[in-house]
């Protein structure tokens, strides 16, 4: 018997938001804060969590520093956060395969 | 704008697609793809001049049916490998300052590195052309001359450019363009001979970038903040 693909779905990855983050972070390869925070409508706060869960699971690693002035916030995903981008967006692919069958 | 109403919901159709969307957009955000034609544009515009410096006659070499011989502006020689550097230069701090402005990374390193390499392996190239004349009998007409040239090598840093930004217009119009290079230099009417035939050369593969530059510009329009 093979399990369905919603039981590989990675409860931290298959989120709305953090799967936005991982993504973003992943085109861009270095992306900052306020970039994030404009693009998916989120407040800071929120943003600040979701990234700080992202980050303990060692999917993005934060790097902070000042550019002039201003201090800046960039993101970058890390290799276990690529697998996980990967292994969700299959996941996501093979669910939809099962929900519409081929040719429909 | 922000992606909130495109990337909602919790079906995986629409996860999926918000992923897409949001993939396009960060595209969208760090593509410039107009600032490193219009600079290659002017590099190729500025080297019209070079082609009136005097020329320095290379050697000769002969077979039972054709004696070849080659010469060369040295100046063109100093002039390309120069500009072309520094215009990889200016595009990558252009790149960079961009990116720090926008908050998303740049794709611009594997361009930036390709064309420099580019342009000093090109030279290299001439430069022992300038000494095995028989080269330029290989191939139909101009193509060995023309597949040997700096505007050559610029149109395959762009395909870099397009691959590494993922970029399927500017891949098209990297493809175009090098068939232009191709076609001018070996079935042009006027074929590098005479006192208009390399500034023929140079004109139409400018112009080419020259209005692929001002087309991107319009289509890209980075006055309007992407994200």
């Amino acid at each position: 018997m093979t399990s369905h693909p919603a039981n590989g779905l990675d409860d931290i990855v298959h989120q709305r938001v953090r799967l936005g983050i991982l993504t973003i972070a992943h085109e861009a390869r270095r992306v900052e804060f306020s970039y994030l925070r404009d693009t998916l409508g989120l407040t800071a706060g929120n943003l600040s969590q979701h990234l700080g869960v992202l980050e303990t699971a060692g999917l993005i690693a934060i790097e902070k520093g000042y550019a002039g002035k201003r201090a800046r916030t960039w993101v970058t995903l890390t290799k276990a956060g690529q697998a996980a981008l990967e292994d969700e967006i299959a996941q996501l692919k093979l669910l939809i395969s099962r929900i519409e069958p081929a040719g429909t | 704008m922000t992606s909130g109403a495109v990337f909602s919901g919790d079906d995986p159709r629409q996860l999926l697609s918000g992923t897409r969307e949001l993939t396009r957009l960060v595209r969208r955000t760090q593509r410039a793809t107009w600032f490193p034609l219009l600079v290659l544009a002017a590099v190729t515009f500025a080297a019209i001049p070079f082609r009136y410096s005097p020329y320095r006659l290379g050697t000769c070499a002969a077979t039972v049916a054709v004696r070849v011989c080659t010469a060369y502006p040295p100046a063109l020689l100093v002039y390309w490998p120069t500009a072309l550097v520094l215009a990889y230069v200016v595009i990558a701090v252009f790149y960079i300052r961009r990116s720090q402005a926008r908050g998303v990374g740049t794709r611009v390193r594997p361009f930036v590195v390709a064309g420099i390499i580019l342009a000093l392996a090109m030279t290299g190239s001439l430069v022992w052309t300038l000494y095995h004349p028989l080269a330029f009998t290989l191939g139909p007409g101009g193509l060995f001359s023309a597949l040997h040239s700096y505007l050559f090598a610029i149109g395959l840093a762009l395909v870099v450019l397009a691959w590494a930004e993922r970029n399927g217009p500017l891949l098209a119009f990297a493809l175009g363009y090098l068939a232009v290079v191709l076609v001018t230099a070996t079935f042009g009417p006027v074929s590098g001979h005479g006192w208009l035939g390399f500034p023929v050369q140079l004109v139409i593969p400018g112009s080419v970038l020259l209005l692929g530059g001002i087309g991107f510009l319009l289509a890209q329009r980075p006055w309007r903040r992407a994200a």
